[in-house]
């Protein structure tokens, strides 16, 4: 059993670690930057360490400190969270060979997840369907309009190494396929220090359902349902719910078993992402897999009652699964708006800053995962996410109507300090969103319009406080929750391309 | 904290560009080894000028400080009065040794005078034997880690006061 458990991360992700740790009767070991020190889970935990100076490259990745604060604590286990080095396969082995549990899967698995060209091909050989395209890396750009040229176009180009919605580019034709292949290799290179691409169909109109698994290392793997994450700006995830009310029961029981066979093909162990993209039809196709706990994860935990991060911790420490598939059933609807501390208006550039005022939401079936309390600072040194707002209801309107009412809630406020909060209640008025027809390239195709609509809100927010009343404030999304689209006109944004007739 | 205070809204056609320079700038400021005197930043093909104090005499203006085992605290932490002395801080996570051996002669002792370059202690991380070398003359004042203690990053080994007293 793990006894003292050392958070290899900062933010929401190492208090939200650190309490299932404390409901687990685990102690906590925090380690934090020069600019952390003063941080939410130092003042949870049981020890902290100081690992080094703001820069992430000297802190939260700097393997030999972090190893020797764990030894140096008496950890016997490292809770990776998820970023800095949740997904290096080396971090990973230099534990096991410290003695230190790691809570994760088996290195080598990591490994041949964490390269989606390899991901793609065991997947493959699992049986898993995947979008027309190679397995194999391509290296030139004759060889890739080659393969373009049979899958048809638009095609995708993909860095083999590539994460974080980075390196990738989509072709619509030939004659644009040598600059996107040319650029796209510089990119890898440059980012992810691996110039390996491959060529892939892509699909418009698609969206990004991922499902969330859980497997044990004796073999046994349950699916805790999917999520939508269609709502995306560049690759970035920007809200995420869950059921995808679009797939039928049918589809969804499908996904689930798809994914856990597809995990278990490998090994894999621990808490884990498939995700896929799904077609008008309801078709699904593998895109890669996310082998550590994702920030969306909340999204299932209030859909299954399953604390994943807790099933995590036990599954590392070599316990079985304690529940099989019947006995995970997804109720109602879940929303996810990922609060962060950028100015959407800019180009969603980054506007840290202290926070003078944080005021977080409360009420039913409301939860803020933070790990900011009210006058720290939000760090320009370390990723915007200033807190996720995640809200439960019985069904999906109910769910939209609750969270709107709870981004009412929340004040925010500092020098210099933007969030997204008004973007989201725009983007939960959208009458496509609405009514859950939007896909993954809605945002960055319609992101004029929502930030028309979250500007008219905020020009409407200001001076409406306590004094008129709490819930009353907050304007229902619409009358009709499914509006029919041709009065609603206001703001004009381009309609979805219609899917490709191939 | 002039440096902190850098707006990285300053205009600038690159945002990725102004901030690597942000960072950088408050990362050079944080790694000075004594304090920030004056910052010069230009955006336009980057130049960074730093001038921070050696002594009490004079400044001296470079382009890249040299990593030091002795690294100023950044911020006013909530460290009890800052004692009289230069400190040497561990520049990472390990375990102390004053000694070269189990059972040797310390590296220093209280009172012994000290030379730019010359080891005062180890910090082992990993198996690594890390020498803890001071970058100017003192003194020993006092030495705050007891031989085998585990160090965190930025912890103060020694404390040095300047030799003769009239430098």
């Amino acid at each position: 059993m793990i006894d003292r458990l050392l958070i290899a991360n900062r933010g929401e992700i190492a208090v939200r670690i650190a309490r299932a740790c404390r409901e687990l009767g685990i102690e906590v070991v925090a380690v934090h930057s020069t600019s952390d020190r003063n941080s939410a889970v130092v003042a949870m935990a049981d020890e902290a360490v100081h690992i080094g100076p703001p820069a992430p490259r000297r802190s939260y990745l700097h393997v030999p400190n972090i190893v020797e604060a764990a030894l140096r604590a008496g950890a016997d286990a490292v809770h990776p969270g998820y970023g800095f080095l949740s997904e290096d396969p080396d971090f990973a082995e230099i534990c096991a060979a410290e003695g230190l549990t790691f809570v994760g899967p088996p290195p080598a698995v990591m490994q041949q997840m964490g390269n989606k060209a390899t991901a793609r091909r065991l997947m493959a050989e699992a049986g898993l369907p995947l979008l027309p395209g190679v397995v194999e890396p391509v290296r030139t750009a004759e060889e890739g309009r080659a393969i373009a040229d049979e899958i048809g176009y638009p095609v995708i180009v993909k860095a083999a190494a590539g994460g974080g919605g980075r390196g990738m580019t989509v072709v619509r034709a030939p004659e644009d396929f040598d600059e996107a292949f040319v650029t796209t290799r510089a990119v890898a290179r440059a980012v992810f220090r691996d110039p390996t691409v491959y060529v892939e169909r892509f699909l418009s109109g698609a969206r990004h359902v991922e499902v969330q698994i859980l497997c044990d290392a004796h073999g046994n793997g349950v699916s805790l349902g999917e999520r939508d994450c269609s709502l995306q700006r560049r690759h970035q995830k920007l809200l995420e719910e869950g059921p995808a009310g679009h797939l039928t029961p049918e589809q969804r029981t499908e996904l689930g078993r798809l994914a856990v066979h597809g995990a278990l093909s490998v090994g894999y162990t621990g808490a884990g992402t498939m995700e896929f993209l799904v077609d008008g039809s309801g078709a699904a196709f593998f895109m890669e897999m996310n082998a550590r706990i994702q920030v969306e994860h909340p999204v299932t935990e209030l859909l299954t009652g399953i604390d994943l991060v807790r099933e995590q911790i036990l599954v590392a420490a070599g316990r079985r699964l304690a529940f099989r598939q019947e006995d995970v059933v997804p109720r109602g609807a879940a929303i996810e708006c990922r609060i962060n501390a950028e100015d959407p208006t800019r180009g969603f550039a980054p506007a840290p800053g202290r926070l003078e005022v944080l005021q977080v939401p409360d009420g039913p079936w409301t939860r803020f995962d933070t790990g900011y309390r009210q006058g720290d600072t939000v760090s320009p040194d370390y990723d915007s996410l200033l807190g996720k707002l995640v809200v439960w209801a019985p069904d999906r309107d109910q769910a939209i109507r609750r969270m709107d009412r709870a981004l009412a809630e929340m004040r925010v406020e500092g020098p210099g300090v933007h969030t997204t909060i008004a973007l989201h209640r725009a983007l939960l008025r959208d009458p496509d969103v609405v009514a859950d027809r939007h896909d993954v390239q809605f945002l960055d195709r319609c992101l004029p319009a929502v930030l028309a609509r979250a500007a008219s809100l905020d020009d409407a927010a200001p001076g409406l406080p306590a004094a008129r009343g709490g819930l009353q404030l907050v304007p229902t999304p619409a009358a009709d929750p499914r509006p029919d689209r041709s009065t609603e006109g206001e703001i004009p944004c381009p309609p979805r391309p219609s899917l490709s007739t191939t | 904290m002039a440096a902190s205070e850098l707006s990285t809204r300053s205009a600038g056609p690159d945002p990725d560009a102004v901030r690597d320079l942000h960072d950088e700038v408050v990362a050079l400021a944080r790694d000075l080894p004594a304090g920030l005197r004056r910052l010069t930043v230009r955006d336009g093909d980057r130049a960074v000028e730093v001038e921070w104090a050696t002594g009490p005499a004079e400044g001296t203006v470079m382009a890249v400080a040299p990593v030091a085992a002795v690294v100023p605290a950044t911020a006013a932490a909530a460290t009890p009065a800052e004692p009289e002395g230069t400190p040497v801080r561990s520049p990472l996570v390990g375990t102390f040794y004053a000694a070269p051996s189990p059972g040797a002669d310390p590296f220093v002792r209280v009172g012994d005078e000290v030379e730019p370059g010359q080891t005062v202690g180890i910090v082992e991380a990993m198996k690594l034997m890390n020498p803890i070398v001071v970058d100017e003359a003192g003194v020993v004042a006092d030495v705050l880690v007891g031989d085998a203690e585990s160090v965190e990053y930025d912890q103060v080994l020694m404390l040095l006061r300047p030799a003769g007293g009239a430098r």
